[in-house]
C-alpha cells in the first residue's frame, strides 16, 4: 500500500512535468494550429542550458532562470525564422519543418555538450516521512515550482491584455484582425510564452532524473497524448490531461515494467481520438 | 574498392524501396506516415527469425511484407479516419511501439542485444564473392517491379482516386468514395513495402538491434523525398541518391578533418537532416525533380 502512495506521488510530479509540456504543445496548437514537435528537444536544450547556467553562476535559481530565458528566445526565434513563413501553408507542413528544427536542436545539443548523462548539483536531503510515505522534499520543491509555472502562463493568458489578445487569436482568427489585432506582435508574446514553459518542463525533468539529448524526444510522445487528451488548444485540458496520464503511467510500472511505460501513452491517445476525439474538455468542432 | 561501391548501392536500393512507399503514401495520397521506420523493423525482424530457424527466404520475404502490411492494418482502422496530422502523431507513436516491444519481449527478438548471425541471403546459391552482386541484382529487380507497380498504380483509376484524396479530400467524399478505404490499401502496401525493405536490409547486414531502427531513419527518408520532389518516381530516387552520398559522405570527411569522433558524427548528420527538412519546407516544398509552377 506505501508503495502504491510512493508511485502515486512520483505519479503525481512527472504529471505535472508532461503536463507543462502538453500546455507548451497546446498553446501553439491553439493558436497556430499545427502540432509543434520541436517541444520535445526544447525541453532538453532548456534542461541542458540550465544545467551550464548553474555551474557556472553556482545557483541552480539563476540556472534554470537563463534556461527559461533561453526556451522564451528560441521559441520565438522558431517562429519569426520558420513557422511565420509557413502561415496558410497545410498544418503538416509546419508539423514536418518543427521535427527538422528539433533534429537540429539536439544535435546542436550533442555537440555543445556530448552525449554523457548530466545531473544537476542538488544538495542531499533526508526524505520526509509521512503516515510511512516517503516524501521527497525536492519532489516538494518542483511540484511548487510547477504550480507557480502554471499559475504565471495562466494570469498570462487570462489577467493581461496580450493574454485576452491570444485568446481572441486562438478562438478565431479573421475576426481577431478585423478586430484589428496584429497577430504578428500576438504570435511572438505566445511563441515566448510557449517558448519558457516548455523550458520549465524540460529543467524540470532534468531534475528528476538525469539530462540526456534524448529526454525531450522522449516526452513528446506522452506530451501529444496529453494535448488530445484534454482537448486541442484547451490549456488547462493539457494540463489535467497531463497530470493524469503521467499518474497512470508512472501507477502502472509494477505491472507493465518500466520499458512500456511510453506505450500506455501511446494507448491513451488511441482510446481518446478512438472514444473522445474532441478531448475531455475540448469543443467538436475542428477535432476531427 | 568495387566491394565498396556494391555495399553503397545496396544500401541505397534498400532506402529506394523505403522510399518509394512512403512516396506512394504521401506523395499520391497525402498520408502523413511518420512511422516508416516500424514496418521496416517488422519487415526486418520477422525475416530475420524465420531465417534463423531455417525458413528459406522464398518463404521468409513474403510473409515479412505480409507481416508488415498486416501491422498497419491497426493502425489505419484506429487513425485514418481522423484529421492527417493526428494520423501523423499516432504512426509516430506506432513506430516507437514497434522498438519498445522489440526492446522488451527478449524472448523473441533478445532485446537490445539484437540477432546477430542472420545468414546471408544467397548463401549456398552463388560463390561466396558474387554473393553481394546477386543481392544487389535482386534489389534492382524489386525496386523495379516497385517502380513499376507505382506506375500502373498512377495511372489506374484507383490512382486518379488517391490523387483527389491528396487535393481534396471532401471532394472525394461528395462523390460517394470512402477515403478511408482507399488509404488503408495504400498504407497497407507502403508497410508492406517498407518490410521487403526491412528483410533484405537484415539479411545484408546480419545484425539487427533495436537501436537501428529510431525515427530518424522515418525521418531521413523524409528528407529524401522532400529533397528528390513529393509524388514523383524520380524525385524517391534522386533524393534518397542524395541522401547516401551525404551518409557516406559525412564518412569521408572525418578522412580529410581529422579529430571528429564518431559521436560528433552523428550529432553533425543529425543537424544536417533536421536543416534540409527545414530549409526544402521553406523555400523549396515541391523538391529538386517536382514541379516548379506549383507549390
Amino acid at each position: 500500500m506505501t508503495g502504491f502512495l510512493e508511485l502515486l506521488v512520483a505519479g503525481l510530479t512527472s504529471g505535472l512535468v508532461v503536463g507543462l509540456a502538453a500546455l507548451a504543445v497546446t498553446l501553439v496548437f491553439g493558436v497556430a494550429r499545427f502540432g509543434n514537435a520541436t517541444t520535445g528537444d526544447a525541453m532538453s536544450l532548456g534542461a541542458y542550458v540550465a544545467f551550464a547556467g548553474a555551474n557556472a553562476t553556482g545557483s541552480l535559481i539563476a540556472g534554470s532562470a537563463i534556461g527559461v530565458a533561453t526556451g522564451a528566445l528560441v521559441g520565438a526565434a522558431s517562429y519569426l525564422l520558420v513557422f511565420r513563413r509557413l502561415v496558410g501553408r497545410s498544418a503538416v507542413t509546419a508539423l514536418l519543418a518543427s521535427i527538422g528544427i528539433g533534429l537540429f536542436i539536439r544535435a546542436g545539443i550533442g555537440l555543445a555538450f556530448g552525449h554523457q548523462q548530466k545531473t544537476f548539483q542538488l544538495p542531499l536531503v533526508r526524505p520526509w516521512r509521512i503516515f510511512d510515505i516517503r516524501l521527497h522534499p525536492n519532489d516538494l520543491n518542483l511540484a511548487v515550482v510547477a504550480i507557480l509555472a502554471l499559475a504565471v502562463t495562466f494570469f498570462v493568458l487570462h489577467g493581461t491584455p496580450v493574454g485576452r489578445r491570444m485568446r481572441a487569436v486562438a478562438d478565431d482568427l479573421s475576426l481577431a484582425r478585423v478586430s484589428g489585432l496584429a497577430p504578428a506582435r500576438v504570435m511572438i508574446a505566445l511563441w515566448l510564452l510557449a517558448g519558457a514553459v516548455t523550458s520549465v518542463a524540460g529543467i524540470m525533468l532534468g531534475i528528476k532524473a538525469v539530462i540526456t539529448p534524448e529526454m525531450g524526444w522522449e516526452m513528446l510522445l506522452p506530451a501529444f497524448a496529453a494535448v488530445i487528451l484534454g482537448g486541442i488548444g484547451h490549456p488547462v485540458g493539457a494540463v489535467v490531461a497531463g497530470i493524469l496520464l503521467g499518474t497512470v503511467q508512472e501507477m502502472s510500472t509494477p505491472f507493465v515494467g518500466f520499458t512500456y511505460k511510453i506505450a500506455i501513452s501511446f494507448l491513451v491517445l488511441l482510446l481518446a481520438l478512438l472514444l473522445r476525439p474532441q478531448g475531455l474538455f475540448g469543443r467538436v468542432e475542428g477535432a476531427r | 574498392m568495387e566491394a565498396y561501391i556494391i555495399a553503397i548501392a545496396i544500401v541505397t536500393a534498400i532506402y529506394v524501396l523505403l522510399a518509394l512507399g512512403l512516396n506512394l503514401q504521401y506523395g499520391l495520397t497525402g498520408l502523413i506516415n511518420f512511422g516508416h521506420v516500424g514496418f521496416f523493423c517488422v519487415g526486418a525482424y520477422v525475416a530475420a527469425l524465420l531465417s534463423k530457424h531455417q525458413v528459406s527466404p522464398l518463404v521468409a520475404f513474403p510473409v515479412a511484407a505480409l507481416l508488415a502490411g498486416l501491422a498497419a492494418w491497426p493502425l489505419g482502422v484506429v487513425s485514418l479516419r481522423l484529421r492527417e496530422d493526428y494520423f501523423a502523431i499516432v504512426s509516430l507513436g506506432f513506430s516507437e511501439v514497434v522498438r519498445l516491444v522489440a526492446t522488451s519481449e527478449r524472448w523473441l527478438t533478445n532485446g537490445v542485444q539484437g540477432i546477430s548471425g542472420i545468414p546471408k541471403l544467397m548463401d549456398g546459391l552463388v560463390p561466396r564473392a558474387a554473393e553481394p552482386a546477386a543481392v544487389l541484382a535482386l534489389l534492382v529487380a524489386v525496386n523495379l517491379g516497385a517502380i513499376l507497380m507505382m506506375r500502373r498504380i498512377a495511372n489506374s483509376p484507383f490512382g486518379r482516386v488517391i490523387e483527389a484524396i491528396r487535393d481534396n479530400e471532401e471532394a472525394v467524399k461528395s462523390l460517394g468514395k470512402d477515403p478511408a478505404g482507399f488509404k488503408m490499401k495504400v498504407l497497407m502496401l507502403g508497410a508492406a513495402l517498407a518490410g521487403i525493405a526491412g528483410a533484405f536490409y537484415a539479411h545484408y547486414i546480419s545484425f539487427i538491434s533495436p537501436e537501428q531502427f529510431v525515427p530518424l531513419v522515418t525521418f531521413q527518408i523524409w528528407m529524401a523525398i522532400i529533397m528528390g520532389g513529393v509524388g514523383r518516381v524520380s524525385g524517391a530516387l534522386v533524393g534518397t541518391l542524395i541522401l547516401m552520398f551525404f551518409l557516406e559522405g559525412s564518412r569521408f570527411l572525418r578522412d580529410i578533418v581529422p579529430f571528429i569522433p564518431d559521436v560528433e558524427m552523428a550529432s553533425i548528420r543529425l543537424g544536417v537532416v533536421g536543416l534540409a527538412i527545414v530549409l526544402f519546407t521553406l523555400y523549396r516544398p515541391q523538391g529538386l525533380m517536382g514541379d516548379f509552377t506549383r507549390r
